[in-house]
Order: C-alpha cells, then sequence, then structure tokens
C-alpha cells in the first residue's frame, strides 16, 4: 500500500488483537498482491499485457471495474481508471520539471474510458492502454479489513491503511478517536484534530507528492480529461463518509473540482476538511 | 465547473455493489477541538390564564484532548401568571392578601381562587469537568447555581463511572448537595396560621432555608449489539423549609362548606397558610430499555418513586425515532404519572375539626395523574440539528378524602390542568 498500515483495537485480550492483526495484514497483502501494477503475476499485469484480447475478470476485480467506471461516469470522465499511463510523464518530485504539453499529449491517446469495453465481467482494452486501481484500492483494503472485524468481534477498532481509515465496533472507551490532519505546511505536525467515533476519513493531499508548474505548486491528482492537475486544487482534502471507499471517492473528486473543491462537497451535504 | 447533481445516492449504490454491504451506522466525525452547542427556546403554557413559561437553554461541550471534557450549561426561565393559592372556590367573592402584604386581589363566585402575582425570572447556570482515568473508568465533578427572586440554590455533584465486562457493563455512581435559600416575598409566614389584612405582616417570618443530598447507583448492561438496559436507584433527602410560603388552605364550615370568617379586622376569610414536614426522604428506582432498528430507534422506561410523606408514583415513558431519511427523523413521546397523594393533603380543612400537624393543599401533592403526548421532527446535517418539538399534557387531581362538605359538594375543587409544551432546538459546532 505504500504506506504505513494500522489497526488500532482497544481489547485485553491479547488472542482477539492478534486475530484481527493477523487477518488485517494477510487481507491488505492479498489485495496489495492482486492488485500491483509491479507484479507479473497480478490481476493487473494480466490486464495490462492483454493486448486487446477480451479478458474474463474474477468477481472481486469485476466488481472494482465496476466501480471505476461508476466513479468516471459520475465525475464525467475527471477521473478514469486507464489515467495511471500519465505517470510515465508526471513524476511529482518537486526537483523535476513538469512534463511538456507534447509528453502529455501523447500519453493521452492511450487514456481514456469511453474507448474499453466492459460488459461485467468482460473486459476489452485497446492494446497500449493500461488500467490502474491504485486509487480505489487502499480504501476498498480499509473496508474489506473493516466488514471483517465486525463479522466478527465487538472490540472498538480503528482500521488505518496511511491515513484512509474507518471506525469498527463500539466506540472507543474515550468515545471518540482522535485523527489528525496532517498540515501541508509542517510534515508531521497535526494542524487540525478530527474525533470520530463512527464512519469512515480519507485524505487526499499532496504534502509530499506536488509538482510546481510556474512557481504554482500542483496535486498529485491529474484530471482525466486533459492530463494535467486540475487548477486551484486544496492542498489536503478529508472527508468522513459510512466507508471509506465513500470517503475516498469524495476527497479525490473533490481535489479533481480545483477552484470549487467545496462547492463540490458541500453540494454533497457530507463533512469535510479543507486545507488550500 | 459544477457537477449538476449531487451523485451521493450514485456514490453509495457503487460502493454498496463493491463490498457487498454498508454499514447502518451513521458517520460521527467532527472537529474535536471545537464547542458543540445544544441550544433550545421552550415554551410551556397552561390554559385558562395560568402559568406561562419562556424559557432559554444553551449547553456546551467541548473535548480537551483525548480523556477530559467540559460542560457548561444556562437556562433562563420567564414565569408569568397565575398558580391556585390551595384555596378552594366560594359562592361569594373572596378577597386575599398579597404576599408582599401591600395589596390585595378578589377571586369571583365559584371560582378556583388564583393568585396572580406570580411573575419570576431564573437564571441558572452549571459547570462539570469529566476525566478519564485509565481506560475503563471516568469521574466528573461539577458545581451548580441558580438565582431567581426569592430563592437561591448552590450546589456541587460527583460521578464515578467504570466498564466491565469488555465495556459492555457499566456501573455508576454519583451525588449531589445543594443548600438552598429561600426568600420569601413579605416574609415565610408561620405555618398553619392566619392569612391578615394588608399591612399586618405580624404573622411573617424571615428567611429560611433547605439542604438538598441526592445519590444514585446504576447498572448500563449492553444485551445484544442493537439493545441495551439502564437500572438506577436514586435517594434524595431534603431536610429545612420545605413548604410552600405562598400556599394556604381555606376553612370551611362542617355544614355549609362555606368559608368561615378569618382574624377580626381583617375582612378575609379564614386562610391558614401550608405547613409541611421538615424532612423529606425520596426512593426511586428507574429502569430503560433502549433498542436501535436497522433504521429506527425506541426507548421504553419506567420509574417508581416512594418518599415518607406517603407519595407513590409511577412513570412509564416511550419514545419511537423514525428515521424518514438521512436528514429527517419523527420521533413521537408519550409519558404517562401516576401518584398517590402525600399524607397531609387537605383541598380544604373544616372549622372546628382538629388541626393536623402538617397540611397543605397543593394539588401537586394530590393523588392524580398526567399524560403528555407530542412528537419531535428534527432534521439533522453536516452543520448541525435543527428540531422542533410539540407536545400537549393533561393533568388531572382528586380532592382528599373526605372533602366536599356542602356547597363544595359536586363542584371541582381541583380543575384539571392543561398545558402546551413547543421547543425549537438547535445544536451545532463552533
Amino acid at each position: 500500500m505504500a504506506s504505513p498500515c494500522e489497526v488500532l483495537c482497544e481489547t485485553e485480550e491479547a488472542a482477539v488483537a492478534n486475530h484481527i492483526s493477523e487477518h488485517a495484514a494477510a487481507e491488505a497483502l492479498r489485495i496489495e498482491q492482486k492488485y500491483s501494477r509491479y507484479r507479473d503475476d497480478s490481476v493487473i499485469s494480466q490486464i495490462n499485457t492483454a493486448h486487446g484480447r477480451p479478458l474474463s475478470l474474477d468477481e472481486e476485480t469485476a466488481r472494482l471495474v465496476d466501480y471505476g467506471a461508476t466513479l468516471w461516469r459520475l465525475s464525467e470522465g475527471r477521473f478514469d481508471l486507464t489515467s495511471g499511463v500519465l505517470r510515465y510523464a508526471w513524476r511529482f518530485d518537486a526537483s523535476q520539471p513538469p512534463p511538456t504539453r507534447a509528453a502529455v499529449t501523447e500519453l493521452m491517446k492511450r487514456v481514456g474510458w469511453q474507448h474499453v469495453d466492459w460488459k461485467h465481467p468482460r473486459l476489452t482494452m485497446p492494446d497500449g492502454m493500461e488500467i490502474d486501481l491504485g486509487g480505489i484500492g487502499k480504501e476498498y483494503a480499509v473496508d474489506r479489513v473493516a466488514e471483517w472485524i465486525s463479522g466478527q468481534h465487538a472490540v472498538p477498532c480503528l482500521v488505518n491503511f496511511g491515513g484512509d481509515l474507518r471506525c469498527v465496533g463500539p466506540p472507543p472507551a474515550s468515545g471518540t478517536w482522535q485523527v489528525g490532519i496532517e498540515s501541508t505546511t509542517q510534515p508531521g505536525q497535526a494542524a487540525g484534530c478530527i474525533a470520530v467515533a463512527t464512519g469512515a476519513l480519507a485524505t487526499s493531499g499532496d504534502t509530499y507528492r506536488f509538482i510546481e508548474i510556474d512557481g504554482k505548486r500542483c496535486g498529485h491528482v491529474i484530471d482525466a480529461r486533459t492530463g494535467w492537475p486540475a487548477p486551484h486544487a486544496p492542498r489536503s482534502v478529508t472527508v468522513a463518509a459510512p466507508t471509506c471507499t465513500q470517503a475516498g471517492s469524495y476527497s479525490t473528486l473533490a481535489m479533481l473540482h480545483g477552484a470549487d473543491a467545496e462547492a463540490f462537497l458541500d453540494a454533497e451535504g457530507i463533512r469535510y476538511w479543507c486545507l488550500r | 465547473m459544477q457537477l449538476k447533481q449531487p451523485i451521493g445516492a450514485s456514490l453509495t449504490a457503487a460502493a454498496c455493489g463493491l463490498l457487498g454491504t454498508l454499514p447502518h451506522v451513521a458517520v460521527a466525525a467532527d472537529d474535536s477541538d471545537r464547542w458543540q452547542a445544544d441550544t433550545a427556546l421552550f415554551y410551556w403554557g397552561e390554559g385558562d390564564g395560568r402559568v406561562q413559561d419562556m424559557s432559554l437553554r444553551a449547553a456546551v461541550h467541548r473535548a480537551l484532548g483525548d480523556d477530559s471534557s467540559v460542560d457548561a450549561n444556562l437556562t433562563i426561565d420567564t414565569l408569568t401568571g397565575a398558580s391556585p393559592s390551595g384555596a378552594v372556590l366560594s359562592n361569594s367573592v373572596q378577597t386575599f392578601t398579597r404576599p408582599s402584604g401591600a395589596g390585595s386581589y378578589q377571586v369571583p363566585a365559584d371560582t378556583t381562587p388564583l393568585d396572580d402575582s406570580f411573575l419570576d425570572t431564573r437564571v441558572a447556570i452549571a459547570g462539570t469537568w469529566q476525566q478519564a482515568l485509565g481506560e475503563s473508568m471516568r469521574w466528573k465533578a461539577g458545581v451548580t447555581a441558580s438565582g431567581e427572586f426569592d430563592y437561591q440554590h448552590y450546589g456541587a455533584n460527583a460521578w464515578l463511572e467504570r466498564d466491565f465486562n469488555l465495556r459492555n457493563t457499566t456501573l455508576y455512581a454519583g451525588a449531589a448537595i445543594g443548600r438552598d435559600d429561600i426568600r420569601p416575598v413579605g416574609g415565610a409566614p408561620l405555618p398553619l396560621t392566619a392569612m391578615r389584612g394588608v399591612g399586618d405582616n405580624s404573622s411573617k417570618l424571615a428567611d429560611d432555608s433547605k439542604d438538598v443530598l441526592d445519590a444514585l447507583l446504576g447498572i448500563t448492561q449492553i444485551l445484544t449489539r442493537r439493545s441495551l438496559v439502564e437500572i438506577t436507584y436514586s435517594y434524595g433527602q431534603s431536610t429545612g423549609y420545605l413548604t410552600d410560603p405562598y400556599k394556604v388552605l381555606t376553612v370551611v364550615d362542617a355544614v355549609s362548606g362555606l368559608p368561615v370568617a378569618g382574624s377580626p379586622g381583617s375582612g378575609l376569610n379564614l386562610y391558614l397558610y401550608e405547613r409541611r414536614p421538615d424532612s423529606r426522604t425520596k426512593h426511586s428506582v428507574f429502569g430503560e430499555w433502549r433498542h436501535a432498528f436497522d433504521r429506527d430507534s425506541f426507548a421504553l422506561s419506567y420509574r417508581f418513586m416512594a418518599d415518607d410523606w406517603g407519595i407513590r408514583s409511577h412513570t412509564v415513558e416511550g419514545r419511537y425515532r423514525r428515521n424518514l431519511r438521512p436528514g429527517l427523523y419523527i420521533e413521537p413521546h408519550l409519558r404517562y404519572y401516576q401518584q398517590g397523594a402525600a399524607d397531609f393533603y387537605r383541598t380544604e380543612l373544616v372549622n372546628g375539626a382538629i388541626l393536623p400537624q402538617f397540611a397543605s393543599a397543593d394539588y401537586r401533592l394530590a393523588q392524580g395523574d398526567a399524560l403528555t403526548a407530542g412528537l419531535k421532527l428534527g432534521r439533522p446535517s453536516p452543520d448541525g440539528e435543527f428540531s422542533v418539538r410539540l407536545e400537549y399534557y393533561r393533568q388531572t387531581a382528586e380532592p382528599s378524602a373526605g372533602s366536599g362538605i356542602g356547597y363544595l359538594a359536586n363542584r371541582e375543587l381541583v380543575p384539571p390542568l392543561s398545558a402546551v409544551i413547543a421547543q425549537f432546538g438547535y445544536k451545532f459546532s463552533f
């Protein structure tokens, strides 16, 4: 998951804590291996090396693709499972210059869900295109682990994979979990603190991953319609929702709305924290 | 550029498709370093020109770090209107001296006497500090104070609770002490002496006070993921001046049932100021069952109270919260209360009979019952919750055994009381 993953759980029984942590680690690892684009044996590698041949996806992968396809439609193309190839141009390293227009334009020929033929569970993708479930996978893993815990134990737990998290079970003894929002200017420092008792929080931010274009800081969330980061996006967006998947989608889509991030979230009537 | 429609419903459906299920619980997440405020405008209006109470209530809460929090409350009440003086109706006009002794008022024939000099503003404040002691214990301590024209209260309280059994069981104990100073308008009357005429305060004494001690012991037990019960025993003891300085009893003729003449020259009938014992001990047991369905929830409770004034009461109460949609709920409420009379409750006293040691004609000490029925409508949103509550209250009380001689026979000696309750509430963070 390329980030620290933890499960906090409030119990006096070591066996319960061990049972939860072992399963959580195994599930996180399973999802990571299954959907890693760096592993030759992953489902993603199979899809990305199909060279235009139709593939029949397993049920779990098909559901993730369904979800990604829905996000593409709901975001009117801003979010796109096929936009991962843009990483060849965008390094998001402050020491690197931004990509050239020509490089982005060239890569954009390989982006666009409208070119993909998707009929659950059958996927046919033109040769040269790739899909990347990185924008969904981590939140999905949090929810999977949370759902498993809620069916097994009734102890207060917080499943936290790299800052995307979900509460499970009854609230902790103090009533709420205290979650810090990392400052965008002082990494490691909290800019605020959220008390959460039920539901999930997910954050989309650019504390570490950003690039400057013409002296303006741009976030790492790229608008798949243009191949460029949405202008004037907040530095960080944290959203509260019933599941981590929903919270993560809201925070990503908010980033993609750039200057209108707050207006978008306000219209959704959800609780959020934007840092600019 | 804006998306045209909120995508919440579609996103929820998509997440459900992905995960196969969605949690039932609502999201509870907010800034931990903010104040949570709960404010309400409350109205209580009794029919027939009786008491009206307009009240402003504000409570704030703030968590301080992981294991402590602070609460503060403010209530401002404005009471106007008339309340029964305790005297019974008569076939002729009755004259009463105002509590101040500075004037008098008249009540028409065949009418239950109400004292219309009832007007007061009350301000009450409370502060509480809560602190966790490790993972499974919490204590809190607080102070309370209130003031009105003729009454001051100061109090302190403490509370300790501990979780057991993987936090499925919580035991708690609390205690509160209070000191109330009573400075009745015109002075506290000598009990069971006659009401004097205007300008004659010779039967009035100075101020008085009472001490109150309350203690409770309780348990909350989680039964299932959806159900819990709470059982509480509480003990209350009051000592000192427990009499209502403004309440009287009419002394009636043993045959005609009409008021007898009062002290010569006063021009008044014989009205005696009431007298209650100078101590009262209460025991009560309370049980509540709360249950949550997938969407709705309810709470059912019962309370039994017994005191050494001879009052026994039963209260049954129920609320059902129906969540119509995420931002709207409706909550019907029903409460039924029944009590037996205090040993010394007398609707009127009879001339020539032995004067009892204690006597009060306060209808709140009579045998009776009360029904409250209402509805609350709430609109929770991420920014706060707005609610409206409307309720109807109806109380009836029975005269004491053996009352209703002569003129008073078959008359409504203790008229029923109806009131409407309206409340507008707003909860928010700042």
